[in-house]
């Protein structure tokens, strides 16, 4: 037992060791010609200006964090490849949409002291333990797809101050879906289905209680695991509730299996169901076949009237560049935080004469939270205090045409609320 | 070893081929390869990654490499030509696998596949096309192929002191300039700038970073090649005493290294070796069920759930608080707590599961892990557990003033636990209770003959084994700060599983190895995202087929599958059948 | 020692008959508690046993090349549920143009075959080469490395496919005559249904035709009983290990094609639940036992199907039907308490162990 004893005071000794480095060590806070709080990072000239990502690019959720992650690249091509005079470039993390994935991807990223800002995550689990991290180290983040309220909710607490948000929160989404299902569409009997997922959960528990304040029932309140493929038992239970409507901001899987499987069941096929932008796009075109006729989604408005002229020219180059349209619905967010992290690294970056460029990242992060009226493609972004920088430009969609190819926000799926801007 | 009888054989029947089969079969290894990187999609992965910048890609060097491996093969696997005909063989069998990657070319270039195939893109024919019109890429692809595969019998056939420095040399070159990247991560001092500046980009290694790799390796090789015998010879005609005291003090030099490394290579290594620790941690204690019991688990993680959600519920300051005393316990207090829960769910585990045996036991305990991620997960239980918007903020742990809150001081913890752990493990494997797992593991029958209490000693494997589960879980949770039930998934128990095995299955050492393989090997092999899993499936078939008894065994188990061989063999040579 | 061994024994059965009684108190209960609810009509409760067949009748067909491969070899092949995958994805390819020509619909079964066939040989393929590569070398060496290397083959498979085929989503085609509603006795079903569970069992069927009359049928019984015997009567293992990973392989791809016609997609990461679940139908009905390898399959689908409206819909739990696996996996478990060996598994349990 001696070997084991020694390394055991060995490792102790370690510890303290550490414990020592980490309380000396500081920031240099002057660096060329620029002072920061926090740091400076410094770009030679020629060398790239380094913008990290971290979103969930493998395992079932691929779809979700690829597409945002496109939308970033899309928008640095849009850019020309070139910030302040240096090329962009990209290092990609992967997050897996769960935490340790997250924790992980933004300790590699913060070991990284040439990483200017961070995009990430689209899963709320992951960006919880991962912007933390990247703060320490001195990297603000834009959580691209990841709408879980606690993120910016008033209570976050100084480890999250480097954190900006470009998606709405769950908190607004499913009050608007409430509103609307109430009060335009005179729904009373609502029943809610989630896969288990922390999005979709926190979506229907939001509509659930906004909508029982404003009268209505919630009659069925069901959940399915996120690989389940047979839907029908629980949609017969639902139809023995008889609801008006179905509200079910499930992922794509779900979500189709939910659209193809309503129809065989008796009672139900009057009954109108409404999902989310989490299932946008064309993959659940393809996954829903013809059934998809009729089927509404709620999300932010996604069309040129309502997000400005970009989106269209973003989606043909999005083509472009991956051979393929936009296969889910948070690409416009990836590429607008890349355009407010660029708008922030333009308004504060300080370029030598010798093409020497430095970014203080105290400066920056105070910018990026200071973005008002972007014109981004989502929508104009301004952000408040606590980062949380959405649009909230709420509307109800409706497919009319099962066909993949004819994918056009706007006109399919179809805008029915609201009808104006 | 039967594996070693079989892969005999086959070399035995190679032997009897005709040279010409054999020639295709190289190639068609070859170009199989090459054209399934292709259609699997890796090459668009690789095309963007720099071995050397902006003039070798790692796609251009798994081309070349897979190219002069079968060069080198064939030449190996004629022994009967002259020398100066295997490197012609070489030749042939380059430009067999040219002949795979230009139909290729010429399907893609004719029809469009993409549809069915999405990774043959267009930019993936403009790479391997080189901007030439197809036919005369065909033509290039073959030439250059027959050349790298004569090359590749060439390196093989030159002399020693050639061959090896060559190769050491371009394989350095090349794991530099693959880990490039994280090289330059753990090279973040001012001091060590220079050599970064001189070495890397951060697109890659720059060309004269990678000669001075490729010499530096050929140099030192070389060295060894010449003086290697005879260091060593002076070495063993040294007294046994102080050939013993230069192996622990290299022994000690290895371990202050490996302590000093996280510190000094920083938090992400840090992170990378505390998941590599955490996954030790359980890999032991399912060591203590599957290795020396003989109990087959893939229901592990929930043990490591366990673990995990009683810390959070018992620490972590939110609406699931659960309070023993007037404040939330600190994570050192409910530490034993969460053991201790872990070692009641093993329990659990283990009475019902108790008279079930083998493969059956694999799938009622898979059952049982999937049971408890289902609970954890579900509306019925989140008013408990946080369903799946999980606990947060769980408190980090202090010693004294000082907050763990860095991956360098839980790596450090999770280093202090594992070896406390393994410490626990190896007295158990020796004890009288360890012997009586092994005796149940080898015939639970004569085991109870023998009389040893079936009952109690799995049911210790069960509980024993979920202990350390739950200390892996403890940290975990604070590592987090914040868990989610996704984090809990039946893929955790296959890989604890799959390391513990591919390791070695029984030994101590072996788990190490097997984590660092399975789980600190991927990690650092993050940005290749899905292709990760592609290469860690890769990794597992071919480890058990090179190494079915693990990277480093147990003695007991190597003796043991070593008569079992030969009493097989035994057989087969009396029997005569091939079976 | 035998003293205290009884009542070492003792308090062992007493949790276990505790466990027993508290499960079966509870779905007592809960069918109690449904029953009084009145949510449900006969029809409804009908289609959900349909639909649970359906499921099961795929379930079972996976289940049986697991079984198969177990009573041959006694190992597990950890890598059907992607052999399953591997087979539907491919049709796909197949089923997509044929439909789209107008063939589909105009000869429905000829269309339908060719489409298996696809998927049959793709099944089959894979199968084999996954036998070669895990299988075949660790044939005489009892050593958990064949299940770590399917394992492995299990996630190469997936991600290979993955990369060859694209991880989107691929939807099979929509057939009239699979959409259209067929009523018996004055329930009315989807007629999908009805083709998955009579194909399945047609299947079946087959299999069991050859297992038991034909010649290789013989040899395979013959080596599940004991190899080395077998050998020295002069059948050809290999012959006979390579005809029961066939056999598994194109009742996996049977299996993939009604998959894929009831629930209409496929990709990458499909095989994995339905392989877990067949598995688990494999062991509930006694690995190595074809018939209650079917068995297990159809009994896991229905009580899937059923079992959150009926057992915890009556008990008033929160989304029910978010528990399914819960209820597939206590069965399971549950099962395995009364009878260790499986619903009909006998000798290979204690052979094994």
């Amino acid at each position: 037992m001696k070997p084991s004893f020694l390394l055991k005071s060995l490792a102790a000794a370690s510890i303290v060791a550490v414990g020592a480095l980490a309380s000396s060590a500081a920031w240099a806070v002057k660096v060329g010609p620029v002072e920061d709080p926090i740091r400076v990072v410094k770009i030679p000239k020629g060398a790239p200006i380094v913008i990290a990502t971290y979103h969930v690019i493998s395992g079932a959720d691929t779809a979700l964090g690829l597409d945002t992650q496109r939308g970033a690249v899309v928008a640095a091509d849009d850019l020309g490849n070139t910030l302040v005079g240096h090329p962009i470039k990209f290092m990609h993390e992967d997050d897996g949409c769960n935490a340790e994935g997250g924790q992980t991807a933004a300790t590699k990223i913060a070991a990284n002291q040439q990483v200017v800002a961070a995009l990430g995550g689209a899963c709320s689990s992951a960006t919880r333990p991962a912007a933390p991290i990247l703060w320490k180290a001195g990297i603000p983040d834009v959580a691209t797809a990841a709408s879980s309220p606690v993120l910016t909710a008033p209570d976050r607490g100084p480890s999250y101050d480097g954190l900006v948000r470009i998606v709405y929160n769950d908190l607004w989404a499913g009050r608007e879906v409430a509103n609307w299902a109430y009060k335009v569409r005179g729904y009373k009997k609502a029943a809610t289905i989630h896969d288990g997922s922390p999005y979709a959960e926190k979506l229907v528990r939001v509509f659930q209680e906004n909508f029982k304040k404003l009268g209505g029932e919630v009659v069925s309140d069901e959940a399915v695991a996120p690989n389940d493929t047979d839907m029908r038992p629980v949609l017969t239970k639902i139809a023995t509730a008889k609801p008006d409507f179905i509200y079910a901001p499930t992922f794509v899987g779900v979500t189709s299996y939910l659209i193809r499987q309503k129809k065989e069941i008796p009672g139900l096929e009057k009954v109108a169901l409404v999902g989310s932008d989490a299932s946008m796009g064309a993959q659940l075109m393809e996954a829903s076949g013809k059934d998809l006729l009729g089927f509404e989604i709620s999300t932010t408005a996604m069309e040129p009237e309502a997000q400005g002229p970009g989106y269209k020219a973003m989606r043909e180059k999005y083509k472009k560049l991956f051979g393929e349209y936009p296969i889910q619905g948070f690409h416009g967010n990836g590429y607008d935080a890349m355009m407010l992290v660029a708008n922030a690294i333009k308004k504060v970056a300080v370029t030598e004469k010798d093409g020497t460029t430095y970014i203080p990242i105290k400066a920056l992060r105070d910018a990026m939270f200071a973005t008002k009226n972007m014109q981004g493609v989502t929508g104009k972004i301004t952000c408040d205090q606590y980062g949380d920088c959405g649009v909230y430009n709420f509307a109800i969609y409706q497919y009319t045409n099962p066909d993949p190819k004819t994918l056009e926000p706007g006109k399919n799926p179809k805008r029915i609320y609201p009808e104006k801007f | 070893m039967s594996f070693e009888i079989i892969a005999s054989s086959f070399q035995h029947k190679d032997i009897e081929q005709s040279q010409l089969r054999r020639t295709l079969k190289c190639g068609a290894i070859g170009g199989g390869t090459v054209v399934a990187l292709c259609v699997f999609g890796l090459i668009n992965q690789f095309m963007e990654r720099w071995i050397i910048e902006n003039l070798l890609s790692l796609a251009h060097a798994a081309f070349i490499g897979i190219t002069l491996t079968v060069g080198a093969l064939i030449a190996i696997r004629s022994p009967k030509l002259s020398p100066a005909a295997r490197i012609f063989q070489g030749f042939l069998v380059g430009m067999v696998s040219g002949v795979f990657l230009s139909i290729l070319i010429l399907i893609m270039a004719t029809f469009d596949i993409r549809n069915m195939f999405v990774s043959l893109s267009p930019k993936l024919l403009m790479f391997l096309s080189y901007g030439f019109d197809p036919y005369t890429a065909c033509a290039v692809t073959i030439i250059v192929g027959g050349v790298l595969g004569l090359i590749g019998a060439a390196i093989r056939e030159s002399p020693p002191w050639l061959r090896k420095p060559l190769i050491t040399g371009l394989a350095t070159a090349f794991f530099i300039g693959l880990f490039a990247e994280l090289l330059q991560l753990a090279m973040q001092y001012e001091t060590v700038d220079p050599i970064r500046d001189y070495m890397f980009t951060w697109e890659g290694q720059t060309l004269t970073g990678a000669i001075t790799m490729f010499v530096l390796g050929f140099v030192l090789s070389l060295f060894w090649v010449m003086r290697g015998k005879q260091v060593m010879a002076n070495h063993r005609a040294k007294s046994h005493a102080s050939q013993r005291s230069i192996r622990y003090f290299l022994y000690a030099i290895a371990i202050v290294l490996f302590l000093l490394f996280p510190m000094a290579a920083g938090s992400f290594f840090g992170q990378v070796l505390m998941l590599v620790g955490l996954y030790v941690l359980m890999g032991m204690g399912l060591n203590l069920e599957v290795g020396l019991a003989g109990l087959l688990d893939l229901g592990f993680v929930a043990f490591f759930a366990t673990g995990a959600y009683t810390i959070a519920l018992f620490t972590a300051d939110n609406e699931h608080l659960i309070l023993l005393i007037d404040r939330p316990l600190t994570w050192w207090e409910a530490l034993p707590l969460a053991m201790f829960a872990s070692l009641m769910m093993g329990l659990a585990f283990g009475i019902p599961v108790l008279k079930v045996r083998g493969d059956y036991l694999a799938v009622a305990t898979m059952g049982l892990g999937e049971i408890i991620r289902v609970v954890v997960l579900s509306d019925m239980a989140s008013p408990l557990l946080g369903g799946s918007q999980g606990l947060l903020h769980i408190p980090r742990p202090w010693i004294g003033d000082f907050e763990l809150n860095d991956p360098i001081h839980l790596f450090y913890l999770t280093l202090i636990s594992s070896i406390i752990a393994a410490y626990f493990a190896w007295a158990l494997e020796n004890s009288r209770l360890g012997r009586a797992w092994m005796a149940i593991r080898e015939d639970e029958d004569v085991g109870q003959a023998l009389g040893i209490n079936l009952v109690n000693v799995k049911l210790l494997a069960y509980g024993l084994g979920a202990w350390f589960a739950g200390l892996a879980g403890a940290i975990f949770a604070v590592m987090l700060g914040s868990i989610f039930p996704h984090s809990f998934q039946l893929l955790i128990s296959i890989n604890i599983l799959a390391l513990i095995i591919v390791g070695g299955i029984g030994s101590l050492p072996g788990v190490v190895v097997g984590a660092l393989m399975l789980i600190g090997t991927p990690e650092l092999l993050r940005e290749f995202g899905e292709y990760r899993f592609l290469a860690y499936g890769f990794v597992l078939i071919v480890m058990m087929r090179v190494k079915p008894l693990g990277l480093w065994p147990s003695a007991v188990r190597k003796r043991e599958l070593a008569a079992a061989a030969e009493a097989e063999a035994q057989m087969r040579a009396t029997s005569g059948q091939k079976a | 020692m035998n003293l205290e061994r009884l009542k070492q024994v003792t308090y062992v059965d007493v949790t276990l008959w505790l466990m027993r009684a508290i499960i079966i108190l509870l779905v007592i209960a809960g069918t109690i508690g449904t029953v009084i609810k009145d949510r449900y009509t006969t029809e409804q409760w009908v289609s959900m046993v349909m639909f649970g067949l359906t499921i099961g009748g795929i379930y079972a067909l996976i289940a049986l090349g697991y079984t198969m491969v177990y009573g041959i070899l006694r190992l597990i092949n950890f890598a059907h549920g992607d052999i399953f995958m591997t087979g539907a994805f491919t049709a796909y390819f197949v089923a997509a143009p044929l439909a789209k020509s107008g063939f589909l619909d105009e000869y429905l079964i000829v269309g339908m075959i060719i489409i298996s066939l696809v998927a049959m040989t793709v099944c089959s393929c894979i199968a084999l080469i996954v036998e070669r590569i895990c299988y075949r070398p660790f044939r005489s060496v009892r050593s958990l490395a064949p299940l770590i290397c399917a394992i492995g083959a299990s996630f190469f498979l997936q991600h290979a496919f993955r990369g060859m085929y694209g991880s989107s989503v691929r939807a099979y085609p929509d057939v009239k005559f699979f959409d259209t509603v067929v009523s018996i006795m004055g329930f009315n079903f989807p007629r999908i249904q009805f083709v998955v569970v009579i194909a399945a069992l047609a299947a079946m069927y087959t299999l069991y035709l050859i297992v038991n009359k034909t010649k290789m049928g013989t040899a395979m019984r013959a080596v599940s009983e004991d190899r080395d015997a077998a050998a020295l009567m002069g059948i050809d293992v290999n012959k006979v290990i390579i005809f029961t990973f066939i056999l598994g392989g194109s009742m996996a791809g049977i299996g993939g094609v009604l998959y894929a016609f009831v629930f209409k997609q496929v990709y990458f990461f499909m095989g994995f639940f339905p392989g877990i679940k067949a598995f688990s139908a494999a062991v509930l009905g006694g690995i190595g036992n074809v018939p209650g390898a079917m068995l297990g399959g159809f009994f896991l689908g229905v009580v899937e199907s059923l079992g959150p409206a009926l057992f915890l819909d009556g008990l008033g739990i929160v989304a029910p039907y978010q528990l399914r696996d819960l209820i597939a996996f206590t069965m399971l478990v549950m099962v395995l308490i009364f009878r260790p060996q499986g619903i009909l598994g006998e000798r290979l349990a204690r052979q094994r162990a």
